[in-house]
């Protein structure tokens, strides 16, 4: 059993696959669809077989409202990880992404968050590595 | 079961691509060897359409004015849309929408059968999908209608049957490769 495939929400899955390509760096993995069904995914350049993210188009009202709440009460929709957060806050920054917190050190780490401009707070996280 | 296994579409055929502004229709043409009525119920009857469309019916498509639940089958995840039938002449002219798109099916007697066409106005970069994929699901409702029913083979189950061949060759003649 692998983890194989993660999910985050859109309201738009042509703006989705826009901001997840050129904004954050991803490239289009899967895009597959049968009448209004549309599977899209993306992977990371770095690990292009490696775990997949899909952009789900949010047409069901339940999971609209929790979006919608989880967004204003600032959580993170989904969690990418990297060696280098400060480069990659410059680099997405630049593209005209939405920051809604630089990168700040907190236990163990440091992340930014920003507005992945289809209704979610994406975390951004790189692990302190300890040389002691 | 056997002729399932046998199933092998033949060559990209009867479809071409209109273009009309932003809007971009799918037209299909299928010559089958069975009447319009017969042609009608397996468009309409939820029955029927279970063992060759790519979703699932939950009432009859044909009452103008009658409002139906589709569900794309096997997909990765199931995907419900409403519509609303706003065309039924038996057994002529069918017309619903389909997450959004527009369907229009029109049945024609011919000579001992009927030629069905199908004007689909889908997304211009799904176009060669929906050709591979309506392709199959009239090869299969070709042998339903004949009595030799090989269940439906849609979505990632069509991927089995050529569809990927299929795929590229309508891609080739509308241009999109």
């Amino acid at each position: 059993m692998k983890i194989k495939v993660t999910s985050v929400y859109v309201d738009d899955q042509g703006k989705a696959l826009r901001f997840y390509t050129e904004a954050l760096g991803f490239v289009k993995k899967a895009d597959f669809s049968q009448g209004p069904f549309r599977w899209l995914t993306v992977a990371s350049p770095e690990e292009p077989d490696g775990t997949e993210l899909q952009l789900a188009l949010n047409d069901n009202p339940a999971a609209k409202a929790y979006q919608q709440a989880m967004f204003q009460q600032g959580q993170r929709a989904a969690n990418f990880f990297t060696d280098d957060v400060k480069g990659d806050y410059e680099r997405i920054k630049a593209r005209g992404a939405e920051f809604t917190m630089p990168p700040t050190d907190v236990t163990g780490s440091t992340i930014a968050t920003l507005n992945d401009t289809c209704g979610n707070i994406i975390q951004l996280t790189q692990l302190k590595r300890y040389s002691g | 079961m056997i002729d399932r296994e046998r199933y092998a579409p033949g060559p990209a055929s009867g479809a071409q691509i209109r273009k009309d502004g932003e809007k971009w229709t799918l037209i299909l043409v299928r010559e089958l060897r069975h009447s319009p009525e017969k042609v009608w119920q397996a468009l309409t009857d939820p029955e029927q359409l279970r063992e060759w469309a790519p979703f699932d019916a939950d009432a009859s498509l044909g009452t103008a004015g009658a409002t139906v639940k589709l569900t794309t089958v096997a997909a990765p995840t199931p995907h419900i849309t409403e519509t609303k039938v706003t065309r039924a002449d038996a057994p002529r002219v069918l017309e619903y929408g389909w997450g959004g798109k527009e369907m229009r099916w029109e049945l024609e007697a011919v000579d001992g059968g009927t030629r069905l066409t199908l004007w689909h106005n889908i997304d211009r970069r799904f176009i060669s999908m929906g050709a591979a994929g309506w392709h199959i699901c009239f090869d299969v409702l070709d042998r339903l209608l004949g009595g030799n029913p090989i269940g439906r083979l849609v979505g990632v189950e069509a991927m089995k049957f050529d569809w990927q061949r299929l795929h590229a060759e309508y891609a080739k003649q509308f241009g999109q490769t």
